[in-house]
């Protein structure tokens, strides 16, 4: 089956006072009809730039893509204009983020977002009478109390998790082919979180959506997600079906994540955390940028290392990888599995 | 909301009373002798004395502020010492022409200064924001009575583009007063012709009068809309697909001019006290002409009422600018 989403080799800096800043680096990533994608990584390392650039909505300057391409459906998206973006956007392509307190507008009331939003979805070819239905409709589909009272208050009287619903309402009612939820639980507190991955696991089921999840933690994303991408350090490090990246991860940070997992049979304050920084992106190694972490680093770490299928479906960027064997990796592996 | 407004006019009289007091004070510790001053140059020491002991300067400070006080609050301004005429009188002949001064210049400061603002936000670091930013510094650098002076040179004596001063020209006829406002009276009573040259008499004062003003909106109105044009619900409204017009002048503007909105306020403070420089320039017989004029006589009733007329004028602007916020900010509202 064609992707829906593909990326490829995506490339994009911000000029800074200090300098270029790497944020992406050669990225390539791709989606297929119906897929849920989970998109892991420390903070920092360029999952939100990632989905938002390929949607033309990191501002530029400062931002600057210096290679790659996006196709949505087939379509390239890089190089269109905002005129035609917004008609990707909000109609094809949902997003919800990651703060619902600060991401409705003070001001205005949520119904009026709400209908202003779903209109430009339909680019104005609906009134506001049939915006304002859709509206209560999608309230309605989110499950939140009394529709018709949210849809006249104002942002500050709801509650967060209030809130977050009433984005997901306002980003699902073009019915999108694609969502991208960007950590959409990380700011509400255990419950409304876990109410609120069931709820879009739920849309994600009746509206046939394919979703890429981002979030810091892979215990959520292995709730809604079939797959997951690791990312660091502005590259995506290795690429698998969730069970595998819980049952056989390769790469070093992957396995360094799952280390950092809460386990409920283990105190918190024994959770391992990855010693180390992130690299300085205004001058990134040119190998693997989690060498400089690595317990298992090797002199090949210092080459440039791409991202390679070592099984279907299962892509890695690591010397450490079957295949990528010297005799030097492979006794490194054993030294690992040992 | 009533109740907000029934509050502050109580703080207001309290602030009204307190400034009495400064203005009292001064007025009374600066030098001159007000006996001898409402005697006259001619009088001899035994007249001064006279009036001196008639009119109660000869009591203690705090015992004539009582009085006067009192006097206030029968709603008795006093009369000025060299004309004579009743100061509630004067105040109510200028204070027009200055309100309708000030309120022409706010209103050039913020048409042009509100959109300017958007624009240079929206092309930031842009020759156009450059342009803007040059417009905005000069506003700040050039002293309101200096850009009045040159104003008039070059535009009223040298091209005679605009008149050189007063409020209308010596051939018209004032219109019959409603709000003393000639521009109003006259557009009111169907007088177009008149109300244009009201209006064209204003433009030279009020664009002195306006530029501080013009300059502080459009640097803060930049710096709020950049600042929203930052935020996460704008990120929202453009992942949503809503169209540039509408996230810039709608959705980041309401809330960018909040905080404009604030500073207008504080503007119109100095732009009362800027009447005073501006009116001497063009002649305008405003309030700001006629507290000059009583300042150099340091004629004292006609000062304090003056201080207390646009006191009042300034807290009232504040009243209307803080039920304006809560017009447009609802958790402002919901606060009150
Ligand atoms: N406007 C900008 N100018 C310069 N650098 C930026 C800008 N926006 C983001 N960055 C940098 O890009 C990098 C990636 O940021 P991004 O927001 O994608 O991180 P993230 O993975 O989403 O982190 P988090 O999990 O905390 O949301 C960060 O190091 C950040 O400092
Ligand atoms: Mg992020």
């Amino acid at each position: 089956m064609d992707s829906l989403l593909d990326i490829r080799n995506l490339s994009l800096v911000f000029d800074t006072f200090d300098g270029t800043y790497h944020a992406i680096d050669d990225v390539s990533l791709s989606l297929k009809p119906g897929e849920a994608l989970g998109l892991v990584g420390e903070t920092g390392c360029g999952k939100s730039v990632l989905t938002r650039a390929a949607f033309g909505l990191v501002p530029s300057p400062p931002a600057r893509i210096t290679q790659g391409s996006v196709k949505l459906d087939g379509m390239e998206l890089l190089g269109l204009t905002d005129r035609a973006l917004r008609q990707v956007r909000g109609r094809q392509v949902a997003m919800i983020f990651q703060d619902p307190m600060t991401y409705l507008n003070p001001v205005f009331k949520v119904g009026t977002q709400l209908v202003d939003a779903i209109r430009a979805q339909h680019g104005g070819a609906i009134d506001r009478k049939a915006a304002r239905e859709i509206a209560l409709d999608m309230l309605e589909k989110v499950h939140l109390p009394n529709p018709l009272r949210q849809f006249n208050s104002y942002p500050h009287e709801l509650s967060g998790g209030m809130r977050q619903r009433i984005l997901i309402a306002m980003a699902l009612a073009a019915r999108p082919k694609l969502l991208i939820a960007d950590e959409p639980t990380t700011a509400l507190d255990v419950t409304i979180q876990a109410q609120i991955l069931d709820l879009m696991a739920e849309l994600v089921d009746d509206m046939n959506l394919s979703m890429i999840m981002i979030s810091h933690d892979l215990g959520v994303v292995a709730q809604v997600c079939s797959r997951v991408a690791v990312m660091y350090a502005g590259k995506i490090v290795e690429d698998a079906p969730i069970r595998e990246i819980f049952e056989t991860p390769v790469h070093p940070y992957t396995k360094g994540l799952l280390g950092a997992l809460p386990h409920p049979f283990r105190p918190a304050d024994d959770l391992e955390s990855i010693p180390g920084n992130l690299p300085d992106l205004l001058d990134p190694p040119p190998g693997c940028r989690f060498a400089g972490r690595c317990t298992f680093r090797r002199p090949e770490c210092d080459a440039p290392i791409p991202l390679a299928e070592i099984a279907p479906r299962h892509s890695v960027a690591c010397v450490l990888r079957p295949g990528a064997v010297t005799p030097a990796v492979a006794a490194t592996k054993d030294l690992n599995h040992a | 909301m009533l109740k907000l407004i029934a509050k502050r006019m109580g703080l207001m009289v309290v602030m009204l009373l307190g400034l009495a007091v400064i203005t009292f004070t001064i007025a009374n510790v600066a030098p001159g002798d007000p006996a001898r001053l409402a005697a006259g140059p001619d009088a001899n020491q035994a007249m001064v004395e006279q009036i001196r002991v008639e009119r109660g300067f000869d009591r203690p400070l705090p015992v004539r502020f009582v009085l006067y006080v009192d006097q206030l609050l029968h709603g008795d301004f006093g009369s000025s010492v060299y004309t004579g005429r009743p100061v509630a009188r004067d105040i109510a002949q200028f204070l027009p022409a200055t309100v309708e001064l000030v309120l022409f210049s706010i209103s050039i400061a913020i048409v042009l200064g509100v959109p300017l603002g958007v624009i240079a936000a929206v092309r930031q670091n842009k020759p156009i924001d450059h342009a803007i930013r040059l417009l905005s510094v000069s506003g700040v650098a050039l002293p309101m009575f200096w850009l009045g002076l040159m104003l008039q040179w070059y535009l009223a004596l040298d091209l005679g583009l605009f008149p050189l001063g007063g409020r209308l020209g010596i051939f018209t006829d004032v219109p019959e007063p409603i709000t003393g406002m000639i521009s109003i009276d006259a557009l009111l009573r169907g007088q177009f012709a008149v109300a244009g040259e009201a209006l064209w008499h204003m433009v030279l004062p009020a664009t002195a009068l306006s530029f501080p003003a013009l300059a502080a909106i459009i640097r803060v109105n930049r710096a709020e809309m950049l600042e929203v044009l930052g935020r996460d619900y704008v990120t929202n409204a453009r992942a949503q697909g809503i169209g540039p017009w509408r996230i810039i002048a709608v959705y980041s503007l309401k809330n960018a001019i909040l905080p404009t909105l604030a500073m207008i306020g504080l503007r119109f403070g100095w732009m009362l006290g800027g009447t005073v420089l501006v009116e001497g320039v063009f002649d305008f017989p405003g309030l700001g002409l006629y507290a000059a004029k009583a300042a150099v006589s340091s004629d004292f009733e006609p000062i304090m009422a003056v201080t207390l007329t646009l006191g009042a004028a300034f807290m009232l602007i504040n009243l209307v600018i803080d039920l304006l916020y809560a017009v447009l900010d609802p958790r402002v509202r919901n606060q009150i």
